[in-house]
C-alpha cells in the first residue's frame, strides 16, 4: 500500500509543469508551494551528464542535510523532555515489510474457542498433553553423504530420544510403517542434493501430516565461532511468530518433536524464530552472570573505597551458540502421511501466492 | 515485479450454504443483497467434539419442510432443520450390527438424503454407505423420530465384496444410486429393486503393459433426464465419461494436472463439470469433447473436498482443507467471495430457496420506481413538447443557446437527460432481467444526484429549495431555469472560470450528444 502511494507521488509532483500554464484557476485557487516545487528541474529531464550529476549531487546533499536537521531537531526535544521530566515525544517507528503486513483473517486470536477446541483435536495433542513421552526418528535419502551425516549427529544432540536408522534402499512409505510399529512419534528425513542437505520432511506419525522444507544456510557447529558442546539436557524450546492457522499447525508439530518437560538446570535453549514465513533454527547454551556493572569498575582509584562498599550488581544473561544453525522454509504441508500419488495438501505454495512481498502464510 | 493491481470483485450475489466440518459443527455462510459483496458466517451450530466429526451431509433442498442430514464419525446419521439447526432425529446406521466397535472399523463415507417426500409423514429418506461398501437406505417417519431408535423401513445391501467405498452419488430422479472407491469399480444400482444394473471395466493396459487398479474418488450424473451418462474422477487425476447405455469402457478419459481430484460436481447445463483437486486446483471441463474450459485462479492452497452447482445462479462453492469456504462466478470463473471458516471443511451445501426473501423486497420497491422513472420521462417529454420542437432541433436550438449563452452545462443536462431517456427506454424492453434494472436505477439516481450537486455548487443563493429526497423531474426543469436566470446574472469573472472549469465537460459532452444524435438516427431508421 505504502508502495501504491511512493508510486503515485512523483507523476502529481511531475505532471504540473506541462498543465501550468492552462488551468490558471487551479493555481489560483493558492497551491503556491506546489507551483514552486513543480518549476524546479528534475535532474532527468537535463540531457547532459555532467550538468544531471551536478544537479542530483546537490539535490542529494540537500536531502541529506535535511534528515540531519530532522533527526537533531528530534534529539534536542527529547532531551528538552528528559530535563523538564515530561513525557518524551514518542519514537518513530520504522515502517517495515513485517509491520506493514497485509491483514490476514487466519491470524489466531487468543479468545478463540474453537482454536482449542481444534488443538485438543489435533494429532499432536497427546504428546503436546505428554500422555505420549515424543520418540523421534530420523532417517536420510538414499544418497546421504557430504555434510548430511555430520548435520544428522548434531541433530540427534538437538532432539532428545531421536533415532537414526539407515536409510538403505527402503521406500519412505516403507520407513513409516516401520516406525508406526515401533511406536515412533515423529519422523524426520533430511534429504541431501549435491552433498549437501537442502530439505527436511517432519513428518506426525501415525496420522499427523507431512511437511516439507526448504533447508538452507546450514552451518554446522565446528565452523560456528565460541561455539559450545551441548549436554544431554532436554532443551527448552521458543517458538516465536507462529501466528496464522498454519503457523500454528507448524508451531505444534515442531513442539511435538521436544519432550515438554525441559531441565532447566541443563540452561540449553532451541529455537525456532519465524520472520516473513522463514523459519530460523538457533541452538544456545545461556547463563546468568551476577557482575560488577562497568560503571562501578570504570570509576577512579580514588572512589575506590566507596564502590567497594556498594558493589552495583547487574544480571547479565549470555549466550554461547552449539548446535548447528539453519533456515526452514514451508513449501508444502500435507494431510496424513508422506503420500505423493495421492495425498491431500492442507497448504501448498503456489506461485501465484508471491504476487505480494507483504503476504505470510505462517 | 509482480503485478499488485487486484481485479475487483463484483460480490455475492444473495445465497445461503451450509458448510460441514472436522469439529462437527455445522456452520451457516449468507451473504445479502443489501450490503452487498461479501458472505459472512451468519450461525455455528453444534459443539466441538472430535470425535462427532462430520464426514458428509446432504441437503432435501425444498421450498417448503427442507431437511439437513449429516453423517457423523462415530456412525450417526442426524437429520437437521437447515433453516434454524434444530436436530430432527438421530439414527445409528452401522451395517447389520449397530455397535460402537462396528463403527470404528466401518465408517460411514457417503450419505444423500432424497429430496422427494413420500408422504407428509415421513420426515426423510436416505442412502448411507459405509467404507466396506454396506449401503442402507433407510426412512425416517415423524412419529418415531424424536424416539431416535425406531427408523422406519430399511433395505440393505452390499455394494461390493473388497475395497474401499469413497463416494456415492444418485441421479436426479432418485432411482439410481452410484458407488466407487478404491479398489471398486464404477457401479451403478437400482434403488427401488436395489440391483446391480451396471459396473465399469477398467481401461485397457497402456503400451507398457501397465495396468492401473481402479481408484475412484468422485463421480456425478452428467445431466438431470439422463441417468446414462456418468463422470467419474480417478486418484491418477482422469477426468473419465462413461456411458452405461453404450459400453462398460470410458467413452471419454481426460488427464488434469498431477494430483488427485477430490470433487466433482456436474452443470445443470448438461455437459459441463467442476472438478477439484488435491493440490487445491479447481477446473471445469466441457464433457461433450473433454477439452477444459479453464481453471478457477485463486489464492486456494488446500485439497478441495467438495464443490457444489447453485441450482439457479451461475455459481459454484467449493471448500476443502484450507479451511475457506470459497465462491466462484462460473462464467468469469473469478472468485466472488471467501470465507475463512476455521476448521478443514468436509462438504458444503447451498440452500437454494434462501434467495426467495430479497427479490421480494425489491420486487415490492420495484414498481414504485419504475413508475417515478415513467413520470419522469413523461415530464421530460413534455418539457420537449412544450417547447414545440423535435428533439432533433431542441438540440440544434441549445447549441445555439450554448454559444450564445456560453452555457453549455444546460447541453450537458439536456444530453444527460436524453441518455436517461434512452436507459429507461432500454429498461422497459429489459424488464425481464431485475438486476439489470435496479443498476440502471442507481447509476440514473446518482445522476440525479450529480446534477443536484451541481446546482448548489453554482446558485449558492438559491440552494434553500434543494432538496436530496426529492426526485420529480419538474425540479430539475425549474433548477435548470434558474441556472439558466442566473448565468445571465452573474458576473463575468465568474463565467469565465466557470468556463474554463467546464472546458473538458463540454468537449466531452458534445461527443456524448454526437453519439447519442448517431444511435438515435440508427433508432429511427
Amino acid at each position: 500500500m505504502a508502495k501504491e502511494k511512493k508510486r503515485k507521488e512523483p507523476p502529481s509532483d511531475a505532471a504540473p509543469p506541462q498543465g501550468g500554464e492552462g488551468e490558471g484557476k487551479r493555481e489560483r485557487k493558492g497551491k503556491k508551494a506546489k507551483k514552486h516545487k513543480a518549476e524546479a528541474i528534475l535532474p532527468s529531464q537535463i540531457k547532459n551528464k555532467e550538468k544531471r550529476s551536478e544537479l542530483h549531487a546537490k539535490l542529494k546533499r540537500e536531502k541529506k542535510a535535511e534528515k540531519r536537521k530532522l533527526a537533531r531537531e528530534r534529539s534536542q526535544a527529547i532531551r528538552r523532555a528528559e530535563e523538564l521530566g515530561e513525557q518524551p515525544p514518542e519514537r518513530q517507528v520504522p515502517r517495515t515489510i513485517e509491520n506493514t503486513r497485509e491483514p490476514d483473517e487466519t491470524v489466531c486470536r487468543p479468545d478463540d474457542q474453537e482454536l482449542f477446541a481444534g488443538n485438543d483435536a489435533d494429532e499432536f495433542n497427546a504428546v503436546l498433553k505428554q500422555h505420549i513421552i515424543p520418540k523421534v526418528l530420523i532417517t536420510t535419502c538414499r544418497f546421504n553423504s557430504g555434510r548430511g551425516p555430520a548435520f544428522i549427529e548434531e541433530l540427534m544432540q538437538v532432539i532428545p530420544n531421536s533415532h537414526y536408522v539407515k536409510r538403505g534402499t527402503y521406500e519412505l512409505k516403507k520407513i513409516v510403517e516401520y516406525a508406526q510399529n515401533r511406536d515412533f512419534t515423529s519422523l524426520i528425513v533430511v534429504h541431501t542434493n549435491r552433498r549437501e542437505p537442502d530439505a527436511l520432511l517432519i513428518m506426525g506419525l501415525p496420522d499427523g501430516p507431512t511437511a516439507h522444507f526448504k533447508l538452507s544456510k546450514l552451518i554446522l557447529r565446528k565452523d560456528i565461532k565460541n561455539h559450545g558442546n551441548p549436554t544431554s539436557h532436554k532443551p527448552e524450546l521458543v517458538l516465536n511468530n507462529f501466528t496464522t492457522r498454519l503457523g500454528h499447525r507448524v508451531g505444534r508439530m515442531i513442539q511435538s518433536l521436544f519432550p515438554q518437560d525441559p531441565n532447566f538446570r541443563g540452561r540449553r535453549v532451541v529455537t525456532f524464530h519465524n520472520q516473513r514465513d522463514y523459519i530460523f533454527f538457533r541452538h544456545h547454551r545461556y547463563i546468568f552472570e551476577t557482575k560488577e556493572s562497568k560503571v562501578a569498575s570504570k570509576d577512579k582509584k580514588a572512589k575506590t573505597s566507596e564502590s567497594k562498599s556498594q558493589p552495583e550488581k547487574q544480571v547479565i544473561c549470555r549466550l554461547q551458540e552449539c548446535g548447528p544453525r539453519f533456515t526452514l522454509k514451508l513449501l508444502t504441508l500435507q494431510h496424513g502421511t508422506f503420500d505423493t500419488k495421492s495425498g491431500e495438501y492442507e497448504w501448498v505454495h503456489k506461485p501465484d501466492m508471491d504476487t505480494s512481498r507483504r503476504r505470510f502464510f505462517l | 515485479m509482480p503485478r499488485t493491481t487486484v481485479v475487483e470483485s463484483p460480490g455475492c450475489p444473495p445465497l445461503r450454504a451450509l458448510t460441514t466440518d472436522i469439529l462437527g459443527l455445522v456452520k451457516v455462510v449468507e451473504a445479502h443483497a443489501k450490503p452487498a459483496g461479501a458472505a459472512k458466517i451468519v450461525e455455528t451450530w453444534g459443539a466441538p467434539d472430535a470425535s462427532r466429526a462430520i464426514v458428509a451431509a446432504s441437503l432435501a433442498d425444498r421450498a417448503a419442510d427442507p431437511v439437513l442430514a449429516v453423517a457423523r464419525k462415530n456412525g450417526v446419521v442426524e437429520l437437521l432443520n437447515p433453516l434454524n439447526g434444530n436436530a430432527l432425529a438421530a439414527v445409528k446406521t452401522v451395517g447389520p450390527a449397530p455397535t460402537d466397535g462396528g463403527a470404528e472399523g466401518d465408517p460411514l463415507v457417503a450419505l444423500h438424503l432424497f429430496t422427494r417426500q413420500s408422504s407428509d409423514s415421513m420426515l426423510g429418506t436416505f442412502i448411507a454407505c459405509t467404507d466396506k461398501g454396506k449401503a442402507s437406505m433407510r426412512s425416517i417417519t415423524k412419529e418415531n423420530a424424536a424416539s431416535g431408535s425406531g427408523a422406519g423401513p430399511s433395505t440393505t445391501w452390499d455394494v461390493c465384496s473388497g475395497g474401499n467405498v469413497q463416494f456415492c452419488s444418485v441421479d436426479h430422479g432418485e432411482s439410481y444410486a452410484m458407488f466407487g472407491g478404491k479398489g471398486i469399480e464404477m457401479n451403478l444400482w437400482d434403488i427401488t429393486s436395489c440391483s446391480k444394473m451396471w459396473s465399469a471395466k477398467s481401461p485397457r493396459a497402456n503400451s507398457l503393459g501397465i495396468f492401473t487398479r481402479p481408484w475412484f474418488t468422485a463421480g456425478t450424473f452428467l445431466c438431470k433426464e439422463d441417468h446414462r451418462k456418468i463422470v467419474a474422477c480417478t486418484n491418477d487425476h482422469q477426468v473419465r465419461l462413461y456411458d452405461t447405455a453404450l459400453q462398460r469402457r470410458p467413452a471419454i478419459s481426460v488427464d488434469f494436472r498431477e494430483s488427485p481430484i477430490k470433487a466433482v460436481a456436474a452443470d445443470p447445463n448438461g455437459h459441463d463439470v467442476y472438478i477439484g483437486t488435491g493440490t487445491g486446483d479447481l477446473a471445469s471441463f466441457d464433457m461433450r469433447t473433454g477439452k477444459l474450459l479453464g481453471c478457477y485462479i485463486g489464492k486456494c492452497s488446500g485439497s478441495i473436498r467438495s464443490i457444489v452447482r447453485h441450482p439457479e445462479l451461475p455459481l459454484i462453492a467449493s471448500c476443502g482443507l484450507d479451511s475457506y469456504l470459497r465462491i466462484w462466478d462460473t462464467n468469469t470463473r473469478q472468485l466472488l467471495s471467501a470465507v475463512f471458516l476455521k476448521q478443514h471443511l468436509t462438504t458444503v451445501v447451498i440452500d437454494s430457496h434462501f434467495s426467495v426473501e430479497e427479490p421480494e423486497e425489491t420486487k415490492s420497491k420495484q414498481p414504485e420506481s419504475l413508475v417515478e422513472a415513467e413520470a419522469e420521462v413523461r415530464k421530460e417529454k413534455k418539457k420537449k413538447k412544450s417547447k414545440t420542437v423535435e428533439e432533433d432541433e431542441a438540440e440544434a436550438e441549445f447549441r445555439k443557446e450554448k454559444k450564445k449563452k456560453k452555457s453549455k452545462s444546460i447541453d450537458e443536462d439536456e444530453t444527460e437527460a436524453e441518455a436517461e431517456f434512452w436507459k429507461e427506454k432500454k429498461k422497459k424492453k429489459s424488464k425481464t432481467i431485475e438486476e439489470d434494472e435496479t443498476e440502471a436505477e442507481a447509476v440514473v439516481r446518482k445522476e440525479k444526484k450529480k446534477k443536484k450537486s451541481k446546482t448548489v455548487e453554482e446558485d449558492e443563493e438559491q440552494v434553500g429549495v434543494v432538496d436530496h429526497y426529492d426526485s420529480d423531474g419538474e425540479m430539475h426543469v425549474r433548477k435548470e431555469k434558474k441556472k439558466k436566470k442566473s448565468r445571465t446574472i452573474e458576473e463575468d469573472e465568474e463565467r469565465d472560470s466557470d468556463d474554463e472549469m467546464c472546458t473538458p465537460k463540454r468537449r466531452k459532452s458534445g461527443e456524448r450528444s454526437k453519439s447519442l444524435k448517431k444511435s438515435k438516427k440508427q433508432h429511427i431508421a
